[in-house]
């Protein structure tokens, strides 16, 4: 048999040599071509614990119960099955050696074997089904011939290793060298033995040549395997677990920073323009499209799909990496093949509303939304392209210091018979919290309404607050997520020296858009206070006493529902405080059909308020259209740009009669008691 | 007379950039209508970012080199930098412009205009904040150029620049021996974003700046400059079929 020994030697040294040379044309890739640096901090207690729950525990694949609970088996089953295979190796080279020393606990783990092999057995034919014949929408029109290649190869790997098990039984394989699990109790393998049962029993010469045909059939599966792996959408066997253990620290994580003292590319323009790190996320992608199918642009018929966005960069790379790594990447001024255009369309990068449901949903961690705000920085700061609208917030931003052509003098208009502190005004800096408005509602008259709840809401706590009034600027928002870094960092600093002027050590907001920047970006631009948003804000004052709600007489009627804000709910984790607040009133409330981290966007962010949105369904009227289908009557928002946005869907619906909206926080202001 | 850099051969082109207080944020004084300017921003003319573009797109296309005019005072020679950014390459601002008289500007750009000996001169048909159009007229007979006004898109031939303009119901396609006066609309091109490395670059660049410090004849006196009263009614409809049928009903009285 030493043979054998030789073949399988040769065979894993091939395999091995082929996997390991792969994996490093791939890797030099990774670190060679990319420029972009990626900071992350050690935290090793956080990577600890982010490895076991969506490594090890596969954590974020539940988002998804029915593919969740197939992959993760999957997965588990093929640790388990390690031990096999590594013993089957083992001893095929070496006939007496002995990999786990026989007894208890080599019994116990070849159980799990025998168990997990058929928990595998069942999952391939499920998976099967759910690609091939109820043909899950997401998988459909992408690599059929590699999941079904890899599914074909899974299952071959555990039919050989039951039909080996069924000779191990028969006695056929007692006394071939190298022969495996001798010496386990067929009482630990109850999988095999029942298998055995179905079959006459074995015997012959002809049965050893039929163990050495599976045994053949085994090996060169497995080493078929280790070729395609790196080679295939498999490489997230690899890839994915490091892409979790290196993912920033926060999650979502923050955009990108530019150094525009030292950098001359900005954004992302080809395939340098990335980090380590976003090479990583290209690796690790599985194609399984579940950012895609929770994207509201490509729900709505929109041609973007982040998972195309992911692939086709990936494919880019993997195409110039071999001629690359040839010329070698030492010229630092050598001319690329840009990245946007041919490989993704501008249409597409402009199509994003930033709203992280494809982060969310990403099963390895990767990050969506910093690349394609990457790639818009390419546009808007190198070649000055964006859609109209949107130069025209830019110029805007830049004269009035917000998105809108607005007197910035008119501002704190608003709520001048209100008896409110305004700062531009008063001068008056005794204040214990200070209201930051946001453009929307210092300037929509709709929207004037929620700084005004908010007001009356404050008063009744008795709060000594004030507003900024015409100091106050756009916080940047609308250029941050639309690539205009340079602008957006302007008018940071200078909302930022205004806060610190005033000595603003709390600060309150009515606007996820502008509590992310404030909360997010500026404190990494040094501003340091607490930032909360009114609905936690609110919630705090009811639960402490400060105020009470009631129910008032027409709630009887009402339905309730919540739309969660995306820089509200994914961005910041905000999910329950408005769901509470609307509780402390009424019972009749039902969830849309996405919520909390699967909510559907309202179509607003990422700057695209300002766009128009012509292709297929607009998002607002899908997502009115998810509270039309539970028969709400009253949509709760906690967001000026979700109320601009669902307000005009509503109306254009016809569904202005039927449903009403409301911000939580004229909710709570048009119930206070007493 | 063309332009010569480096070898390459290209045209000498000037634009005429006018700085304006921010329309947005004048107000009138409560009670007595009086118009405020003093504090209120600065900003190039709309009309002169179309200009500066125009400009822009004609060296880019055809060659040369681009500089730009401002007549105004101190606190207009830093928004050169926004011309510099999109495209301008050298810039100079004539100071101490006291107020609006159109023969003045015209004879003190076209002073300078002369000595540079300009292929083409690009500038706003009129500026929004009084309207008078006249400059492009002016000039172009100060420095015996041709003009062409009004264009929509302007092509360069040699020494022959080739221009659509828009009239009232028709385009006309308009020829001219350099050297030529053009004025742009708003509807010529969009005024780009500049990119921000030419933002950088802009900022770090100087410019010059020289003192008018001739006489500033008032030919009209401005006896008052107060906002005209506007009776608004101020009404606001929540639903807007309500108001679609009310501005539909003062449309109709309007028209009898
Ligand atoms: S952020 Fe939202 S809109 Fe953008 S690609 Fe991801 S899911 Fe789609
Ligand atoms: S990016 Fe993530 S969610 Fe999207 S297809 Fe790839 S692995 Fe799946």
């Amino acid at each position: 048999m030493q043979l054998f020994s030789a073949l399988l030697i040769a065979g894993l040294a091939i395999s091995a040599a082929s996997f390991i040379y792969t994996l490093y044309s791939i890797f030099w890739n990774a670190v060679k071509i990319p420029e972009k640096p990626y900071r992350i901090k050690a935290s090793i207690g956080r990577r600890a614990y982010i490895t076991i729950r969506n490594v090890l525990l596969q954590g974020k694949l539940f988002k998804e119960r029915s593919g969740g609970i197939m992959h993760a088996l999957m997965f588990w089953g093929f640790i388990a099955f390690g031990a096999y295979s590594a013993t089957f190796f083992a001893r095929g080279i070496d006939p007496s050696f002995q990999l786990i020393p026989p007894g208890e606990i080599k019994n116990v783990i070849f159980l799990t074997v025998d168990v997990f092999a058929l928990v595998v057995l069942i999952d391939v034919f499920y998976a099967f089904l759910r690609r091939w014949v109820i043909k899950i929408p997401r998988y459909q029109g992408y690599n059929g011939f590699e999941a079904a290649f890899i599914l074909f190869l899974i299952a071959t790997l555990m039919i050989t290793y039951y039909a080996l098990g069924i000779l191990r039984i028969d006695g056929v394989s007692r006394n071939i060298p190298g022969a495996i699990m001798e010496s386990i109790p067929s009482s630990y393998t109850p999988v095999t033995v029942f298998f055995a049962g179905l079959f006459p029993k074995a015997t012959g010469p002809l049965s050893v040549d039929l163990y050495w045909t599976l045994y053949t059939i085994h090996a060169l599966d497995f080493l078929i395997f280790l070729v395609y792996i790196p080679r295939s959408k498999h490489l997230h066997l690899v890839a994915a677990p490091l892409n979790v253990i290196l993912s920033k620290d926060r999650q979502p994580a923050q955009l990108s920073t530019i150094d525009f003292d030292h950098e001359t590319r900005f954004g992302a323009t080809d395939i340098r323009d990335f980090s380590w790190k976003d090479y990583l996320d290209f690796y690790s992608c599985t194609e399984c499209g579940r950012c895609t199918f929770n994207c509201p642009a490509y729900l709505t018929g929109k041609t973007l799909s982040p998972r195309d966005i992911i692939w086709d960069l990936r494919e880019v790379v993997l195409a110039e990496g071999p001629e690359l790594r040839s010329k070698g990447m030492d010229h630092k001024d050598q001319i690329l093949k840009p990245v946007i255009g041919d490989t993704i369309s501008e249409t597409d990068l402009w199509s994003c509303t930033t709203c992280m449901a494809c982060v969310e949903q990403c099963p390895v961690m990767i990050d969506h939304v910093d690349k394609i705000v990457n790639m818009r920085r390419s546009l808007v700061l190198n070649q000055g392209k964006a859609p109209k609208g949107t130069l025209e917030t830019y110029n805007n931003m830049e004269m009035y210091g917000s998105p809108w052509v607005a007197d910035p003098s008119t501002r704190g208009d608003w709520a001048k018979d209100l008896g409110v502190n305004i700062l531009s005004e008063s001068g008056n800096d005794d204040f214990e919290i200070l209201y930051w408005v946001g453009c929307v509602s210092s300037y929509d008259r709709r929207n004037q309404e929620i700084a005004k709840s908010v007001v009356k809401i404050l008063q009744k706590a008795g709060i000594k607050f004030a507003i900024l009034g015409s100091e106050e600027k756009c916080t940047g928002d609308p250029a941050k997520r639309t690539g205009n870094e340079y602008l957006a960092e302007n008018l940071a600093r200078v909302n930022i020296d205004t806060l610190n002027k005033h000595k603003v050590h709390r600060v309150i907001t009515g606007c996820p858009h502008c509590f992310n920047s404030l909360k997010n970006d500026y404190s990494e631009m040094g501003f340091k206070a607490e930032v909360i948003h009114h609905t936690e804000f609110i919630n705090q004052l009811i639960s402490s006493g400060k105020i009470s709600i009631a129910a008032t007489q027409n709630d009887k009627e009402e339905k309730f529902t919540y739309h969660d804000s995306c820089y509200l709910g994914r961005y910041n984790k905000i999910y329950e405080p408005p769901r509470e607040i609307i509780g402390h009133v009424s019972d009749n409330y039902e969830e849309m059909s996405m919520n909390k981290s699967k909510g559907l966007c309202c179509g607003a962010g990422g700057g695209r308020l300002w766009m128009d949105e012509t292709v297929g369904t607009k998002i607002s009227h899908k997502r009115i259209g998810m509270a039309s289908d539970i028969n709400a009557s009253t949509v709760v928002t906690a967001c000026p740009y979700c109320m601009i946005m669902l307000d005009d869907a509503r109306r254009v619906t016809g569904l202005e009669d039927k449903m009403k909206l409301s911000d939580i926080s004229e909710f709570v202001a048009s119930r206070l008691t007493d | 007379m063309q332009y010569i850099d480096g070898g390459s051969v290209g045209y000498n082109i000037a634009v005429l950039i006018k700085v304006i207080p921010d329309l947005e944020q004048i107000k009138a004084a409560s009670g007595t209508g009086q118009i405020q300017i003093e504090k209120v921003p600065l900003r190039l003319d709309i009309l002169s970012e179309h200009a500066i573009e125009a400009a822009v797109q004609l060296k880019e296309k055809y060659g040369g080199k681009v500089t730009g005019f401002i007549f105004g005072n101190n606190e207009s020679i830093p928004l050169m930098k926004k011309a510099y950014a999109m495209g301008v390459d050298e810039g100079l601002v004539i100071t101490g412009y006291k107020e609006n008289n159109p023969t003045l500007t015209a004879s003190v750009i076209s002073e300078k205009l002369k000595s540079l000996q300009f292929d083409i001169i690009v500038l706003g048909n009129q500026s929004a904040d009084t309207y008078t159009g006249l400059l492009p007229g002016m000039i172009a007979s100060k420095i015996n150029a041709r003009l062409i006004g009004n264009v929509l898109s302007i092509e360069i031939e040699g020494k022959e620049v080739k221009a659509r303009k828009s009239l009232e119901k028709k385009i006309e396609v308009v020829k001219a021996q350099m050297p030529v006066v053009i004025s742009v609309t708003q509807e010529t091109n969009q005024p780009r974003l500049p990119p921000v490395m030419q933002i950088m670059a802009a900022g770090r660049k100087t410019i010059q700046s020289e003192e008018y410090k001739g006489q500033t004849p008032s030919y009209t006196l401005t006896k008052s400059r107060v906002a005209p009263k506007s009776e608004r009614k101020k009404q606001i409809f929540e639903k807007p079929e309500d108001g679609i049928q009310a501005v539909v009903r003062v449309i109709k009285e309007e028209a009898r």
